[in-house]
């Protein structure tokens, strides 16, 4: 595999947050490559969609949630933090480091918060560096 | 049901490591109820597994499939194919699942990723509580439905032992003490005077202690 010249930031948001990542105002000279995975509830994001998107290559997966408290359905942005909280230690024992899953909370609409936390991610990935495991998706993996 | 807890993952990565294709089988009763085998854990294991292996550099090939159940041949068949591809299978079966499997596919490793823990009651979302120690005499008619021995950490069968405080037990905080419980629910029930017989010594010929027991219905036998 050649050495990637970006790194690669996976994105799992409520659409309550903000509707489309692609139309925030992210810089166009960002190092990162940018992958937004929409849900109808910050609780949809199961704990194998997470693990998933690192096989699928990304450096640091960061999870945009509503504002504790503010859940259109409750408690979704909660079970959403535990559930990132279980996948982070995970990641831990397996090797390839918690503080690539993070959880942010933003209030619904607000997408300078936004993209702020989205450019937060990016700079974590820098920092991290290439994911040990982003060796792509096995393809040969069956699942019956 | 019955209650298990997936093993740690270091220790799974143990037991796997010999293997490079392995099927990792999921049960779809009780211990996908518990989280800890069903199709949802299975996809988590695989996943992470995988990850930790490309984390240390090392090929895997894990396929994954969940039966409805691991104990009982009807079901196991359905794995058949999935198992002839692999070179292992990690079940995360309870225990009587595992050695199904085993039984079933002679010359396939069956290793097991669950810690069966106990048989008991889903109390509330994601607390499980053990109630039954399968003994094989059952006195539930005389307690008002709630076993002193299992719930009881003391066993005892003739009244409580005078230590819990506010309902719960004396050796553990956290549990309810299940002499309370027992004498809340005869009076409830009206049957207080449940407790004025004497119960003898519990008969636990019938339990584990005299050995793996067998169950014979003739009725279905042929």
């Amino acid at each position: 595999m050649g050495q990637r010249s970006k790194s690669k930031v996976t994105i799992f948001h409520c659409i309550n947050v903000f509707a489309d990542g692609d139309a925030l105002l992210v810089d166009a000279n960002e190092s990162a490559a940018l992958n937004f995975v929409k849900l109808p509830c910050s609780s949809m994001v199961k704990d194998v969609f997470l693990l998933r998107a690192f096989e699928a290559g990304a450096d640091v997966v960061a999870v945009l949630v509503c504002a504790e408290g503010a859940c259109r359905y409750v408690e979704g942005n909660l079970r959403a933090k535990k559930r990132v909280g279980w996948v982070k230690a995970l990641l831990d024992e397996i090797g390839l480091d918690g503080r690539r899953l993070a959880l942010f909370n933003v209030t619904a609409g607000d997408t300078l918060t936004a993209v702020k936390f989205i450019r937060e991610a990016h700079s974590l990935a820098a920092a991290l560096g290439p994911s040990p495991a982003a060796g792509g998706y096995r393809p040969e993996t069956v699942k019956v | 049901m019955i209650v298990g807890e997936q093993k740690p993952i270091s220790e799974i990565k143990q037991i796997v490591a010999p293997y490079k294709k392995i099927l990792i089988l999921g049960c779809g009763t009780c211990v996908k109820t518990c989280f800890a085998g069903g199709d949802d854990e299975v996809a988590v294991l695989a996943s992470a597994l995988r990850l930790s292996c490309m984390t240390e550099g090392r090929e895997i090939e894990i396929e994954e499939q969940t039966i409805e159940r691991q104990c009982e041949d009807e079901f196991i068949q359905e794995s058949a194919r999935a198992v002839a591809r692999n070179q292992a299978i990690l079940s995360l079966a309870c225990g009587a699942g595992v050695q199904a499997m085993a039984r079933r596919f002679a010359s396939m490793p069956v290793l097991p990723g669950v810690n069966t823990t106990f048989m008991g009651v889903l109390e509330k979302p994601g607390l499980f509580t053990e109630e039954c120690s399968g003994c094989g005499d059952c006195k539930l008619a005389v307690f008002g439905g709630v076993c002193p021995f299992t719930r009881c950490a003391k066993k005892l069968i003739n009244g409580p032992c005078g230590g819990s405080r506010n309902g719960h037990c004396e050796v553990n905080s956290e549990t309810d003490c299940a002499w309370h419980l027992i004498i809340e629910r005869l009076k409830a029930l009206g049957q207080m005077d449940n407790l004025r017989v004497y119960q003898p010594p519990k008969n636990w010929s019938a339990s584990l202690s005299s050995g793996p027991r067998k169950l014979t219905r003739e009725d279905h036998v042929l």
